[in-house]
C-alpha cells in the first residue's frame, strides 16, 4: 500500500535523483530529496520519512555507511525504527557487510549494516519498487 | 655503498684476512705432524724394529709442540687487532707501510693493484718465519734419526706446498732451496764428521751415510724434487688465485646486477600499481554516470514507452541494452583493478567464505534456473578463518559460477565446491558445458579475451571475467588450474593458502 507513504531518497547524483523521484510518484509515494549525508538527515529529521533511500557512495568512498550508523546512533526512537533501503554500486552485499572500520569509532569493521535492503546500481525500476514495498511491509528488522 | 661501473680488484681480496686464516690452517697442519711424527716413532720402534734416538726425538717434538703454542698465541693476538671494525685500509696505511721483505713475500697481485696493508706484511712475515722454523725442525727431527737414512726427508716437499699457498712464487722457491740447503748440511755434516750420525739400525746398510756417492745421490734427488715441486705447486697456486679473484669481482658485480634488479622490479611494481590505481579512478568516475544514463533509459521505458514511436522505443530499447553493458565492464574494470591494486588498495580482512558463498550462490541459483541448469553445491561445514578481501573473493566466485552456467547447455550442470585440502582453502567450479579449446586455454586469463567459441556461444561479454578472477587468486597469493574439454565441460580449481603460509613476493632476487 503505498498511498502515504514517504519516500527520502538520498543521493548525490542529481540526475538520478529526479530519476528515482519519477518512478516513486508514478507508483504513488511521495518523495523528498536530500544531496548530501548531513542534507539527508536534516530532511528525515525534518520529514520524518517512512523509508530512507540511501546511496552507499556520496560523494566518492562509503559515506553512505556513515550515514546509517550517524541515523541509526540517534537516540530518537524514530531513527531505530525507520527502514532503510541502501542503494549500492560496488560489490554488492558482500562488501557491505565487511566495509572499513569508522574514523570515530561508532562502528566496527565486519558489523552488520543496520539496514533493510539493497538495490544494485543500475536502478531497474522494477526491482527497486519490489524492494522498497517489501523493506516497508516488514518495516525494521530488529 | 658506491656503485662502481667498473669493479676495482683492489677492493676485491680481504687479503689479510685470508692470509691469516691460512695461518690458521697451517697451525693446525703443525699439531697433525706433530702427532704423526710420534706415530711415526712408534711405528718405526714397534712394528719395523728400527732403533732411533728417542730422547732427542721426544725433546724436539716438545720443543715443536711449544713453537706450536706460541704461535696459536701470537696468531689470537694477530686475529683480535684484526677485528676492530675498520674499513679496509689503503694500501700502506694502518699497520705501517710494506717494506721489501714483506712485498717480496706476499703473493704478486694485477699490475697497478694495491690490495696489501701494513696487517698483511705482518702477516706473511709471520707465516715466512714459521715455514722456516718448520724447516729448521724437519732437520733436525732428521739428522736425529737416521739423517740422509731416513727416507722422510721428502717431507721438505710439504713446506714447498705451504709456502706456494701463502707466499710468492720466489718465496716458494727459496723454501726449496732452504730446504735442500738443510738437508745437504745434514747429510755433508755427518758424511765429513762434523755431525754425529745417529743411524736408523735396522734399517739402511750400515755406513751407507759415509759413502759420498750414495748421499749425493740422494740429496741431489730431494733437490730436484723440491724444486720441481716449487715450480707446479707455486703455478697452481698462481692459476688458482688469479681464478679467486675473478670469482669475487664477478660476485661483487653480480651483487651489483642483482640490486639494480631488484631496483628495476620495485619499480615496475609500484608503475604497475600505479596503473592499477588509475584504471581505478577512471572506472569510478565512469560507473556513476554510466548508471545513470542506463537508469534513465530503463525508466523512460518503463514510464513512457507507450507514448513513444515504435523506432524510438527501439533505439531507446537499444541504448539501455548498451548502457547496460558498459555500467557491467565499468563494474568489472574496477573489481580487476582493485583485485590487481595490491594490499594497498584493499586491505586483507577476515571473511566468512561461507557467508560470501552463500550470497553468491543464492544470486546463481536464481540464474541456473532460468537457464535450466541443475547447480550443486558442497560446502563444508566448518571452514577455519580465511583472511582476504572480501569483494575479491565475490568476484572470484561469482565469475566462476557465471561463467559456467552461460556456458552451458540447458539441460547441463554446474557443481560448486569449497572446503579446505591439505592447509589450502579449495574451490572448485565443474560444469558440463562447451569447453575450452586447447589454443584458447592460455589465454583466457588476458583481459577482454574471449574465445570464438565464447563468443559464438554467448554474444554478450566483456571478456574481464577471467582477469578478475585471476587477479583475486594471485592477490591472494594462491593458484588456478584449468582443465577442459570441449564438448564436454571444465573444470576450474582455485586453491588459496590460509593465512600462516600466505608468501608475499619480493621480487626475482629474495634476500
Amino acid at each position: 500500500m503505498s498511498q502515504g507513504k514517504k519516500i527520502l531518497v538520498v543521493d548525490d547524483d542529481r540526475d538520478l535523483r529526479d530519476i528515482l523521484r519519477i518512478v516513486l510518484e508514478d507508483a504513488g509515494y511521495a518523495v523528498a530529496l536530500a544531496g548530501t549525508g548531513p542534507e539527508g538527515m536534516e530532511v528525515a529529521d525534518r520529514e520524518r520519512p517512512d523509508l530512507i533511500l540511501l546511496d552507499v557512495m556520496m560523494p566518492e568512498g562509503t559515506e553512505g555507511f556513515h550515514v546509517v550508523w550517524k541515523l541509526r546512533n540517534r537516540d530518537d526512537p524514530y531513527f531505530q525504527s525507520v527502514p532503510i533501503v541502501m542503494l549500492t554500486a560496488i560489490h554488492q552485499q558482500t562488501t557491505l557487510r565487511f566495509y572499513p572500520d569508522s574514523r570515530d569509532g561508532t562502528y566496527q569493521a565486519g558489523e552488520y549494516l543496520p539496514v533493510e535492503g539493497f538495490v544494485d546500481k543500475p536502478v531497474e525500476p522494477e526491482a527497486l519498487l519490489k524492494e522498497v514495498a517489501r523493506a516497508l511491509a516488514t518495516g525494521r528488522k530488529t | 655503498m658506491s656503485e662502481d661501473p667498473v669493479p676495482e680488484r683492489s677492493r676485491a681480496l680481504p687479503a689479510t684476512e685470508v692470509l691469516i686464516g691460512r695461518i690458521g690452517w697451517l697451525i693446525r697442519l703443525r699439531w697433525v705432524a706433530v702427532a704423526g711424527s710420534l706415530a711415526f716413532i712408534e711405528v718405526a720402534r714397534r712394528v719395523l724394529s728400527i732403533e732411533v734416538h728417542l730422547s732427542r726425538l721426544l725433546l724436539v717434538l716438545a720443543l715443536l709442540a711449544l713453537y706450536n703454542l706460541a704461535a696459536e698465541f701470537l696468531l689470537h693476538r694477530m686475529r683480535r687487532g684484526n677485528l676492530v671494525g675498520r674499513e679496509r685500509p689503503e694500501a700502506g696505511g694502518e699497520g705501517g707501510p710494506i717494506g721489501p721483505i714483506a712485498r717480496f713475500l706476499l703473493p704478486r697481485t694485477p699490475p697497478g693493484v694495491e690490495y696489501y696493508d701494513g696487517q698483511a706484511a705482518q702477516a706473511a712475515l709471520f707465516a715466512s718465519a714459521q715455514i722456516v722454523l718448520d724447516l729448521i725442525f724437519l732437520a733436525v727431527l732428521l739428522h736425529y734419526a737416521g739423517g740422509v737414512e731416513n727416507p722422510l726427508r721428502v717431507f721438505f716437499i710439504f713446506h714447498v706446498i705451504v709456502a706456494s699457498i701463502l707466499l710468492s712464487r720466489p718465496s716458494t722457491y727459496c723454501v726449496a732451496t732452504l730446504g735442500f740447503l738443510l738437508l745437504a748440511a745434514v747429510a755433508l755434516g755427518e758424511l765429513w764428521g762434523v755431525l754425529p750420525h745417529h743411524s736408523l739400525e735396522g734399517h739402511w746398510r750400515p755406513g751407507g751415510y759415509l759413502d759420498p756417492g750414495l748421499v749425493g745421490t740422494q740429496v741431489f734427488l730431494l733437490g730436484v724434487t723440491l724444486f720441481v715441486g716449487a715450480y707446479l705447486a707455486s703455478s697452481i697456486a698462481a692459476r688458482l688465485r688469479r681464478r679467486e679473484i675473478d670469482v669475487v669481482v664477478l660476485t661483487r658485480h653480480l651483487e651489483g646486477e642483482a640490486r639494480r634488479l631488484q631496483e628495476a622490479y620495485r619499480d615496475l611494481s609500484a608503475a604497475e600499481r600505479a596503473k592499477s590505481e588509475y584504471m581505478r579512478k577512471v572506472a569510478h568516475e565512469l560507473r556513476q554516470p554510466l548508471s545513470t544514463v542506463k537508469t534513465a533509459l530503463s525508466v523512460a521505458l518503463d514510464s513512457a514507452s507507450d507514448s513513444m514511436s515504435p523506432r524510438a522505443r527501439g533505439l531507446i530499447v537499444r541504448a539501455e541494452r548498451r548502457a547496460g553493458e558498459l555500467a557491467e565492464m565499468t563494474r568489472e574494470l574496477l573489481s580487476l583493478a582493485l583485485a590487481r591494486g595490491g594490499e594497498a588498495l584493499a586491505e586483507p580482512v577476515d571473511i566468512d567464505l561461507r557467508e560470501i558463498s552463500r550470497d553468491v550462490l543464492d544470486e546463481m541459483a536464481a540464474r541456473a534456473e532460468e537457464a535450466g541448469i541443475t547447480l550443486s553445491v558442497q560446502v563444508q561445514d566448518a571452514l577455519p578463518r580465511f583472511e582476504g578481501n572480501p569483494g575479491g573473493m565475490g568476484d572470484l566466485m561469482r565469475n566462476l559460477l557465471g561463467n559456467a552456467i552461460r556456458y552451458t547447455p540447458r539441460g547441463g550442470s554446474v557443481s560448486f565446491s569449497l572446503g579446505v585440502e591439505a592447509h589450502e582453502m579449495v574451490l572448485q567450479v565443474d560444469d558440463t558445458g562447451i569447453g575450452i579449446e586447447r589454443e584458447a586455454l592460455g589465454r583466457i586469463f588476458d583481459e577482454f579475451y574471449r574465445s570464438e567459441a565464447a563468443r559464438a556461444h554467448a554474444p554478450d561479454g566483456s571478456g574481464l571475467g577471467m582477469a578478475i578472477v585471476k587477479a583475486v587468486v594471485d592477490q591472494h597469493g594462491g593458484s588456478i588450474s584449468v582443465e577442459s574439454e570441449v564438448g564436454r565441460g571444465s573444470r576450474f580449481r582455485v586453491s588459496l593458502p590460509l593465512r600462516e603460509e600466505r608468501a608475499e613476493s619480493t621480487g626475482p632476487v629474495s634476500e
